[in-house]
């Protein structure tokens, strides 16, 4: 079993090569002033993204498929640090990659849920394969099967043998009553999180750390976020969202959790955890667009976590996560610019919305 | 029989008086295709009465098909049917009406009984996780002050639930250890009922639902539900019994009711596409010529003052209304059936039914040649085709009698019994069995390039069916220079006089085509000048027509035409070429049927032993049942796309004529 120096000196060279190639600051700025998509989609094309735009016709320039088209380059950088990670590492990769396969899930279940709305000159599987991440040969869905089902109850009996399934039998019980996917998806999320904590807690030494403070960071952003948002828009009562967070974390603990969903002020238990975070409470005041801003920020907490991964010793998961993190995150950010531009949203109305750029 | 019936059109003008009687004779006859002709009728008349009746008889059929479905009868009509008039509703209603509360009182019974079994094995099974649990379950769920929850809860789940229940009073039970469905019982104040019930909902507990008149442990519940479920079954023997018992008393009497039932909703059907007049009515339709007079003597004695007009069509032109009446011989329904699933025949169109009924088993055999196996094959169809095999198949029993009869020919020809050939007949079977005519495994070449030669007399049959069918319908445009016209085969001939003397004295060269280049006939000209109609086929077939010479001469000008004109002669080309060589899998499949049983005998070994005749008798099941599968869907194959393709349209609308018959036919 290859750890330590000798198993991460292939992998730590080829991610730092792969880091170079995120766009900075200057580039994300350089591209938001595209003054139309055309505009971007040919600016990113000078970029490493180029080589994945380089196909695409005039005709197909839409947001959905542009974004299909960089999404590539995500699932390339997964599937290459899948490949050169070393061995005792590569089920936390997969799972957290399975993270991309678990939105493709919920786009899938949705997609039946309102097919019948939709114009039916298109197909719906035509329409559905554009939203959903090209997951490739790690898909363990059949994605296209399930959207032609035509009900959530045929499409979730094909994810038999997938690693969905014993969660998707216990869920759509509630599903079968309530005619909701929100018990369906809670319960997805909730089982990838465990999973990929259990992944971690099956590494040892510099691997464990190093993932746990990166995975750690994430899960606390979800974590918090679900807690505030099913307290304010859902109104669940206590037990239901202790039932529907994790109890573990890099710094979000579970008493934090539980403070929450008992009725404690959350501002003051956000204040607690990131000090660094400024007027939480004129956040919490307006919900609708404090939340948002509030999950940037914590975000932006996470970019900071996988940019400190690149200090110092350097032969361990933490880098490869970190990078795939970035890389997400970059994504995340160019497909704010996308539809800003396809929407010719004001600069006012976009720029803050960058992960990136607004990273201090 | 090489054609469809000569049909005639048919328009009666019946007075109102007579409508049931020639409503009757139409009907019971069975040769007349009707045209619904309700168009032809008075508006002014208001919408027709017959409809309503119409529909009210067929609710009245389902009901009794439903009666008869519940008490296990098949719908079968009396034995001895007669074919009287419509019968009257008032006096059919009452006795349907009877059975059915009859039959409904016990199939009532019997669907309650059967859910209840249904529950209670559900319920059953909803123990079986906690069956080794010593609890009694219903003194706590019949607890004043305690709501207890009972359920099967994911197991990553349970810590979080157990944490979610931490503010209230609660007593939590795992009752069942298991890695994917641990089986929990949560205990707690029934003030707090709704914490408890959220909680559990919220880490997805499914809960086990219990029957309420049970009482003591999972073990005596399953004890008690065990014995439940034997008096259910038992009850529901009982009323399957009575039910059996009625349609045994009432089979005679729902077989009349149904019956009358029928014909009167077959005739108010076909009243409803009359055309209704003040005083009459008028009816069209079509009928087999050959049947005319029997019908219009058998229409004058229903009604003396009907008008009975009488229209013979000819079999030329175009006649997409006129429904095709194929010849009716048993003998020949799964060759029908075979030219059915590619098209029916058009009126005036050749049925290929004839040809294929003697191509079909021909190329079968050939493919397939064992004395043995086709002898195998021959009992199975007879037994298929007697039902006593395989029952509503007889057709493809029929079916395969032919082709196993074609395959003993050809296996007698071939000299192969059951795979053994040459001296393995005499080293095992202990006679001598000498190939009648040509061994493929020996002649390999040969006997593919026999197969080419088989092909091209076929498709040269094909052609010239393709030009009577032209001829029958005066459709000369098509005939001299269409795609199976005489430009066409004309260029065919030269195309396989090139063939022939391409492959020369090859092994593989098909002696027709050998034979026709040794003809002297200049045919490298003839193949350049009909090419050359071959290529400007359109342009001579739209002359012929007297229409625009080039169709499209905007798009693309005339350089477009030339381009299309040339890749029409090259289409044509390659496709008389590789319809020619499709023939080659004929001998293909007789070299590979003896290279199979070579393959069973290496792995049967050599000593005669147990295990060697098992392994040949699996063997031939095996060829029996795969390799004749393949080969008939390479027969079909050949047939439709080599065969029928050069004169066969199809497109015909079938012959329905209005039936009231109380023979079950096979479907």
């Amino acid at each position: 079993m290859a750890s330590g120096v000798s198993g991460y000196a292939a992998i730590s060279t080829r991610v730092r090569a792969m880091y170079s190639d995120l766009l900075a600051p200057q580039e994300m700025t350089r591209l938001g002033d595209s003054p139309d998509l055309p505009a971007l989609v040919s600016a990113l094309k000078s970029t490493p993204y180029g080589k994945y735009l380089s196909g695409l016709k005039d005709n197909e320039l839409t947001p959905r498929r542009v974004i299909l088209q960089i999404r590539n380059r995500l699932a390339d950088s997964y599937s290459s640090v899948v490949q050169q990670a070393p061995e005792q590492t590569r089920p936390l990769v997969k799972q957290l990659f399975r993270y991309f396969e678990v939105g493709n899930l919920k786009a899938v279940l949705r997609s039946i849920q309102t097919v019948s709305s939709w114009n039916s000159d298109v197909a719906a599987w035509d329409r559905v394969r554009e939203v959903l991440f090209p997951f490739g040969a790690f898909a363990s869905i059949p994605a296209q099967a399930m959207v032609e089902s035509g009900s959530v109850a045929s499409a979730v009996d094909l994810l038999h043998g997938s690693p969905y399934e014993a969660t998707m039998s216990f869920a759509m019980k509630r599903f079968s009553t309530e005619q909701n996917l929100f018990p369906l998806e809670v319960a997805l999320d909730l089982d990838f999180w465990r999973r990929l904590w259990a992944e971690i807690k099956n590494l040892k030494g510099k691997d464990r750390e190093m993932g746990g403070k990166l995975i750690g960071s994430l899960l606390d952003l979800n974590n918090l976020m679900w807690v505030i948002r099913y307290k304010i828009y859902h109104n669940l009562s206590e037990e239901e969202l202790i039932n529907y967070t994790l109890p573990f974390g890099y710094r979000v603990r579970d008493e934090d959790v539980r403070a929450i969903a008992a009725g404690a002020d959350i501002a003051s238990v956000v204040s607690r955890i990131y000090p660094n975070i400024p007027d939480v409470n004129a956040l919490l005041d307006h919900p609708q667009s404090g939340l948002p801003k509030l999950e940037h920020l914590l975000k932006q907490q996470v970019m900071r976590q996988c940019v400190s991964a690149f200090i110092g010793y350097p032969f361990h998961i933490g880098l490869p996560l970190a990078y795939l993190l970035l890389s997400d995150f970059e994504i995340q950010d160019l497909v704010v610019l996308i539809e800003a531009k396809s929407s010719k949203l004001k600069d006012e109305e976009f720029r803050p919305l960058l992960l990136k750029t607004t990273l201090i | 029989m090489l054609f469809p019936k000569q049909m005639s059109e048919v328009e009666l003008i019946v007075p109102s008086k007579d409508l049931m009687a020639v409503t009757r004779t139409l009907s019971g006859y069975g040769v007349f295709h009707q045209v619904d002709s309700a168009y032809l009728g008075l508006e002014s008349l208001g919408p027709n009465a017959w409809q309503d009746k119409a529909g009210a008889y067929s609710t009245l059929e389902r009901r009794i098909q439903a009666i008869m479905q519940n008490v296990g009868l098949a719908e079968e009509y009396p034995a001895k049917a007669e074919i009287e008039a419509v019968v009257d509703m008032d006096a059919v209603r009452p006795g349907v009406d009877r059975i059915e509360e009859e039959v409904k009182g016990v199939s009532d019974q019997l669907s309650g009984e059967k859910k209840r079994l249904e529950l209670l094995e559900s319920q059953l099974r909803q123990l079986e996780p906690i069956a080794d649990v010593d609890v009694e379950v219903g003194v706590l769920k019949k607890s004043s002050f305690m709501h207890s929850i009972l359920g099967v809860v994911p197991s990553a789940n349970i810590s979080r639930l157990r944490t979610s229940l931490l503010r209230v009073p609660h007593v939590f039970f795992i009752l069942r250890e298991d890695a994917q469905k641990p089986v929990v019982w949560i205990l707690g104040p029934r003030s707090n009922s709704d914490v408890l019930e959220r909680a559990a909902k919220s880490a997805y507990l499914n809960p086990l639902s219990l029957p309420d008149e049970f009482g003591g442990t999972p073990e005596q519940i399953t004890a008690m539900l065990r014995k439940e479920i034997e008096s259910v079954k038992q009850k529901v023997s009982g009323f399957e019994a009575d039910l059996a018992r009625l349609g045994g008393s009432y089979k005679s009497e729902l077989q009349k009711l149904l019956w009358d039932v029928h014909i009167s909703r077959v005739m108010a059907d076909a009243i409803v596409r009359f055309g209704q007049l003040r005083h009459t009515y008028v009816v069209v339709g079509w009928a087999p010529t050959a049947d005319l007079e029997d019908l219009v003597s058998r229409l004058k004695e229903a009604s003396r003052e009907i008008l009975i007009e009488t229209i013979a069509t000819s079999r030329s032109g175009h006649h997409a209304q006129v429904p095709v009446a194929l010849t009716q011989n048993k003998w020949l329904k799964p060759i029908q059936m075979l030219v059915g699933t590619y098209g029916h025949p058009s009126y005036g169109e050749l049925d290929p039914t004839l040809l294929m009924a003697f191509t079909f088993p021909l190329l079968y055999g050939a493919m397939f040649g064992d004395l043995g196996q086709g002898l195998v094959m021959l009992v199975l169809g007879i037994l298929m085709h007697n039902k006593i095999m395989m029952k509503g198949m007889q057709s493809l029993g029929l079916l395969i009698a032919y082709c196993g009869v074609s395959a003993a020919v050809f296996g007698y020809l071939y000299g192969s019994i059951f795979g053994f050939e040459g001296h393995l007949i005499e080293e095992y079977l202990h006679f001598h069995f000498e190939p009648m005519w040509i061994s493929p495994m020996e002649n390999i070449l040969s006997v593919l390039s026999i197969a080419i030669d088989i092909g091209i007399v076929i498709l040269m049959f094909s052609f010239l069916l393709g030009m009577l069918n032209n001829i029958r319908s005066r459709d000369w445009a098509h005939l001299l220079f269409g795609h199976s016209g005489i430009a066409a085969f004309v260029f065919y001939i030269c195309f396989l006089a090139m063939l022939g003397a391409f492959l020369g004295d090859t092994a593989l060269a098909p002696r027709v085509a050998v034979a026709i280049n040794s003809l002297p006939l200049p045919f490298t000209t003839l193949l350049a000048v009909f090419g050359v109609f071959v290529m400007f086929g359109g342009f001579f077939r739209n002359m012929v027509e007297g229409h625009t010479l080039i169709e499209g001469k905007g798009v693309g000008g005339f350089m477009m035409f030339l381009i299309q004109s040339l890749m029409d002669l090259i289409e044509t080309a390659i496709s008389m070429l590789s319809n020619t060589l499709s023939f080659i899998r004929v001998g293909a499949f007789a070299v590979a049927h003896g290279g199979l049983s070579l393959a069973i005998f290496s792995l049967a070994g050599e000593e005669a032993d147990a295990g060697f005749w098992i392994t040949i008798l699996i063997g031939n099941l095996f060829i029996i049942g795969f390799e004749g599968l393949i080969v008939g869907i390479q027969t079909m194959r050949l047939h439709y796309y080599e065969i029928l393709g050069k004169f066969f349209h199809g497109g015909g609308m079938q012959f329905e004529p209005l039936k009231l018959s109380s023979s079950q036919e096979e479907t």
